[in-house]
């Protein structure tokens, strides 16, 4: 079973993303700040991550550039999906230099999340 | 004079005593506040379940929607937070959901409310909770007593997304009861390209302050279809000044070729020098190279801005522009020194110190 780790300070975002992740068959868990973000990826090595930009403590790109520089090279290929009202072009620019695998805009649709977090993970991954 | 001991005892315990019941009342405050919040973090946390099972793309493995309708009140606080976080069918079935619960009739019943604030809290709830309807209920607000009740109704027009409330919003630009044109600027672009055709009718409207913004609106958009009824509001001598230098303005950020024709006319023929300032500028982003001797020409023009636009926009139009603005450079009188100044600003990050009164 894949493993996403969802990181976002808002809970009622970051529990319907875990919930509707949840009934994809993955695995799902779930921090509320960039630090504790990094910590639960390091201890938990997801195979994927969602990510909220404005965060407290660490914000979204700090922890996506942490993750790219880890000394453990699966970790820093771990794919990161940032989800963020901050989606303008220079934004998009930032986040890929960051080191975002991809980007999905606030306001969101779940279904796109689903698709994105789908094609991010291996074939197999998400059950249908 | 001595005071009586017992006195200042008496008023040292009184002003003891008042510290402490402050500080009681104070800690009291943060307990019950802290109480309240987490009581109403915990709420949230049950209801969310019920959302989630709304939002489930498998209906007949969730909660039943009996459940879903009879849940206390709360449930409508999270779903008008989470509405605006979330868009597609998403946000179609929270709507919906906001709707079957009785959350919009109620909005709609509150904005004939006697109070403004309820009045208020009901269009801006509509704007998030009912979609393309309701606009009619929400424009009559545009004319509220209460500005603030007003510029909730300007808002909650832009996030309900109906096009129909164009001409609504631009009617709410001028008379008696006028909105700021940034309200309502701001609520036109939440509206979208959707709005295009309706802002691009406009232009040709009744108020003045409402084709200026029109014309701001069609340039931030880029609208290219929208040039040629810029062009004409640019030509129109008889046209407010105001007007003119918003449409040339938005030419300048549309960028079509067509535009130059109008743009320079305006800056050789204008008496404003703002007008003629701005189609300077206007030319300068556009960057058509047959706007290099009209601009060229502007370099003597009596105003100073007006040759330092000129001077910028010639630099702006790639190797001609500079080739001509060094020419001017080595020749003498003011514009010599404006086409420098506009070639310092090309080749370093040295700014130009702009005349008093320029904005």
């Amino acid at each position: 079973m894949s493993h996403v780790l969802v990181v976002d300070d808002d809970p009622v975002i970051a529990d319907l993303v875990a919930f509707r992740l949840g009934r994809l068959g993955l695995e799902v868990s779930v921090e509320s700040d960039g630090e504790a973000g990094l910590a639960a990826a390091r201890q938990l090595r997801p195979d994927l991550v969602v990510l909220d930009w404005m965060m407290p403590r660490m914000n979204g790109l700090e922890v996506c550039a942490a993750l790219r520089s880890d000394a453990d090279p699966a970790l820093a290929r771990t794919p990161v999906l940032l989800l963020t009202a901050k989606a303008q072009e220079p934004d998009l620019e930032r986040g890929f230099a960051a080191g975002a695998t991809d980007f999905v805009a606030k306001p969101f649709s779940t279904r796109e999340l689903i698709s994105r977090v789908t094609a991010a993970l291996p074939p197999g991954s998400v059950s249908a | 004079m001595t005071v009586p001991l017992g006195g200042v005892l008496l008023a040292g315990a009184a002003v003891t005593a008042l510290i402490i019941v402050l500080l009681v009342a104070v800690a009291t405050v943060h307990l019950v506040r802290g109480r309240r919040a987490s009581r109403d973090e915990r709420r949230k946390r049950e209801l969310m379940p019920l959302v989630h099972a709304v939002l489930d793309d498998d209906p007949d493995d969730g909660i039943p929607l009996s459940d879903v309708l009879g849940a206390p009140a709360d449930l409508d606080d999270i779903v008008l937070d989470l509405l605006p976080q979330l868009r597609g069918s998403d946000r179609e079935t929270l709507r919906r959901l906001l709707a079957e619960r009785g959350v919009v009739s109620k909005a709609v019943a509150d904005l004939s409310a006697r109070t403004p604030w309820r009045r208020g809290r009901a269009v801006s709830l509509l704007g998030s909770a009912a979609g393309t309807h309701h606009v009619a209920g929400m424009a009559a607000l545009l004319a509220d007593r209460s500005l603030e009740v007003r510029c909730a109704a300007a808002r909650a027009l832009g996030k309900a997304g109906d096009p129909g409330a164009v001409a609504h919003l631009l009617h709410a630009v001028a008379g008696e009861r006028a909105l700021p044109t940034g309200v309502v600027g701001m609520a036109l672009l939440d509206l979208g390209t959707t709005a295009l055709p309706m802002l691009r009718d406009a232009l040709t409207g009744e108020h003045g302050a409402s084709r200026a913004l029109v014309a701001e609106l069609l340039g931030v958009h880029g609208d290219p279809s929208a040039a040629p009824a810029l062009e004409d509001l640019v030509r129109d001598a008889r046209e407010d000044r105001g007007v003119r230098r918003t449409a040339a303005a938005a030419l300048g950020r549309i960028g079509s070729p067509t535009s130059t024709e109008p743009l320079v006319s305006a800056l050789t023929n204008s008496t404003d020098p703002r007008l003629q300032r701005t189609a300077a500028e206007a030319l300068g982003r556009i960057g058509d190279p047959t706007a290099t001797i009209p601009l060229l020409a502007g370099l003597a023009d009596d105003d100073v801005t007006v040759r330092a636009a000129c001077a910028d926009a010639l630099a702006a139009l790639g190797a001609e522009g500079r080739a001509s603005l060094e020419q001017v450079a080595a020749g003498p009188g003011a514009a010599a020194a404006d086409a420098q100044a506009a070639l310092d600003e090309l080749d370093g990050p040295v700014r130009r110190p702009q005349p008093a009164g320029v904005a």
